[in-house]
């Protein structure tokens, strides 16, 4: 700390006059950008309660006098909306839950151990910038191979790979600025080292293994190009069944945008109940928010 | 001391002293095999595929050596596809990076309601691509997107813009769909970097009178620096996959003038099953990514070396 009253007198007067231009144009930035990310969400929720008739009104429609329910309802069954709800919500949550397990057991090792120096630490995090494209046909022909094509179990397991680079190294930052003292004093009074990394380095990890599991669903859930390549009829997601409403007939912008909203909603709101988290889950515990 | 652990003291299990010598290994087992399995695996796979015939319009898995490379390399949708790649990427981060930077540096400082406008900034880092894409077809597209009306209110005579078949605008449409995705990126960790600048770097300044513009250029941007490598190099390596906006929005067309390399791959793959020519492609793609990665992430990314 330095000593504010040892500061000589500042020519204020200059600096303020632009402060307070500054301040104008700071507001005005981000006050534009407010607006450049609200209106397509508010244009997707309006054109979903909208009755089809409005689509085409000229000048558009902001308020819709009549708001209606119905593209909801035909998106989720005429369109199967539900089934892709409901593989998202299972296969999301399955590899979200193997990817910690995995991801935090191998974190353990590596910030505590060292296992393998710098190279598997590496080797994983370069996961995280492999193409999928790189991968998915290979892996399509393996899945026809196993039987796993358009299979839930099948996703769970590519989104759980594709997922493990950020819980490990979200983990591992995580697990390296924990004290190891309690886990060390355990193994003096006899615990195994199992029980030292399960029963007191995990619960203490609960926060960053909680964090860590947010982003690898919203990952999961959003994830598309996976998803359209390995499933179809059975275990397709919600990403994918926008490509019903491809081809721009103008018929189904209500039910496109409801299902945007249905699908929007879970993800967005994980994502701000981490958001203090989100620096180091934006960048694979590199940094810390 | 506790007669439970002092039996385990005395006569350790054959198994439990297994566990106990093996367990850093043990550990990291189940995420290794599965990434051997899934991504390792299917690489050393395509490798082979890419040197023989394994396409289902010709019948046979014959060895065909650097055949499949070369019918990409002399692919003109193929290289075409690869610039748009490059140019999009450079034109999509760099204006992710500049808009980031004048949100984070407009943000720096506390007011009142920071909080709320923060949660609404980050909110399209939650969203799918996908439906990002489709957003903006439903408010691009004629004759149902409201786009072409405000514009047309706006310059005061009627405005006829296909915004996702008609070049240049095409192109627009898609690189404002990711912005309005990605600058939230850019703008957290940017502001992250510029709040753990500490105070005392900017007092020296003061005290010489030095000019906002100066400072900035000469304290701020140096300290932001290693920050700023980072964003950068995460949002490229994520910048070069697109895929999905382009997929919802132009579908590659018209034509194929707005494939990316991503696209390219899928269609030569999965709609044309030309699977060996794809892998030979993806192969290519990997190479140049791989390039990136060597050249940026290892010197950037160490656990605790950026703060």
């Amino acid at each position: 700390m330095t000593v504010p009253s040892a500061r000589p007198p500042r020519p204020v007067r200059r600096g303020r006059r632009r402060f307070g231009a500054g301040k104008l144009g700071r507001g005005l930035l981000i006050g534009l950008f407010i607006l450049f990310v609200l209106v397509p969400l508010y244009w997707v929720f309006v054109t979903s309660i909208k009755p089809s008739e409005d689509y085409l009104a000229v000048p558009p429609v902001w308020f819709p006098a009549a708001p209606t329910l119905g593209h909801y309802t035909a998106a989720l069954f005429a369109y199967r909306g539900l089934d892709g709800l409901i593989n998202s919500l299972v296969v999301s949550t399955g590899a979200t839950i193997l990817s910690a397990l995995f991801g935090t057991a191998m974190a353990y090792s590596l910030a505590r151990f060292g296992t393998g120096g710098q190279h598997l630490s590496f080797w994983v995090l370069s996961q995280r910038f492999l193409p999928p494209v790189a991968i998915v046909l290979p892996v399509f022909l393996l899945y026809r191979n196993l039987h796993l094509n358009d299979t839930r179990f099948g996703l769970v397991l590519i989104y759980t790979v594709f997922t493990l680079p950020v819980t490990v190294w979200m983990l591992f930052a995580y697990f390296r600025q924990m004290p190891p003292s309690l886990e060390e004093a355990a193994l003096v009074d006899g615990c195994s080292r199992w029980q030292a990394f399960w029963s007191i380095a995990v619960p203490l990890a609960a926060p960053g293994i909680a964090a860590a599991m947010v982003f690898a669903f919203i990952a999961c859930w959003t994830e598309f190009f996976f998803a359209l390549i390995l499933t179809g009829r059975n275990a397709f997601t919600l990403p994918t069944v926008f490509r019903a409403f491809l081809g721009f007939q103008g018929a189904q912008y209500g039910e496109a945008s409801a299902l945007a909203v249905v699908s929007l909603l879970p993800s967005t709101v994980l994502g701000m109940l981490a958001q203090k988290h989100l620096v180091r889950g934006l960048t694979l515990g590199a940094v810390r928010g | 001391m506790h007669p439970s652990i002092a039996r385990v003291r005395q006569k350790p299990r054959p198994l439990a002293v297994w566990v106990d010598r093996h367990f850093k290994w043990l550990l990291v087992t189940p995420a290794v095999l599965l990434i051997l399995a899934l991504t390792v695996y299917p690489l050393a796979f395509s490798l082979w595929v890419a040197f023989i015939n394994y396409d289902f319009t010709v019948p046979g898995h014959a060895f065909v050596g650097l055949e499949n490379f070369r019918r990409v390399l002399a692919d003109p949708v193929a290289t075409g596809s690869a610039l748009t790649t490059a140019w999009l990427t450079v034109v999509n981060v760099g204006l992710e990076f500049l808009l980031g930077l004048m949100l984070a540096l407009a943000m720096a400082r506390t007011f009142r309601g920071r909080g709320i406008v923060m949660t609404v900034l980050i909110v399209p880092l939650f969203i799918s691509p996908v439906i990002v894409g489709q957003f903006w077809a439903l408010l691009l597209q004629r004759p149902f997107g409201p786009t072409d009306y405000l514009l047309g209110k706006l310059v005061g005579h009627d405005v006829t813009i296909s915004w996702l078949t008609q070049a240049p605008w095409n192109f627009i449409a898609i690189v404002v769909a990711d912005v309005w995705q990605w600058t939230p990126f850019m703008f957290v960790l940017l502001l992250a970097g510029l709040t753990s600048i500490p105070p005392h770097v900017y007092e020296a300044a003061e005290l010489d009178g030095a000019s906002a513009w100066t400072a900035f250029w000469q304290l701020t941007l140096p300290a932001l620096a290693p920050m700023i490598l980072i964003a950068v190099t995460f949002r490229l390596l994520d910048a070069v996959k697109l895929f999905d906006v382009i997929f919802m929005l132009t579908g590659g067309g018209p034509g194929t003038s707005t494939y990316t390399a991503s696209y390219y791959l899928y269609q030569i793959g999965f709609q044309q099953f030309h699977i060996s020519q794809a892998t030979a492609g993806s192969w290519l793609f990997l190479l140049a990514i791989t390039v990136l990665i060597m050249l940026l992430v290892r010197k950037l990314l160490r656990p605790e070396a950026a703060r």
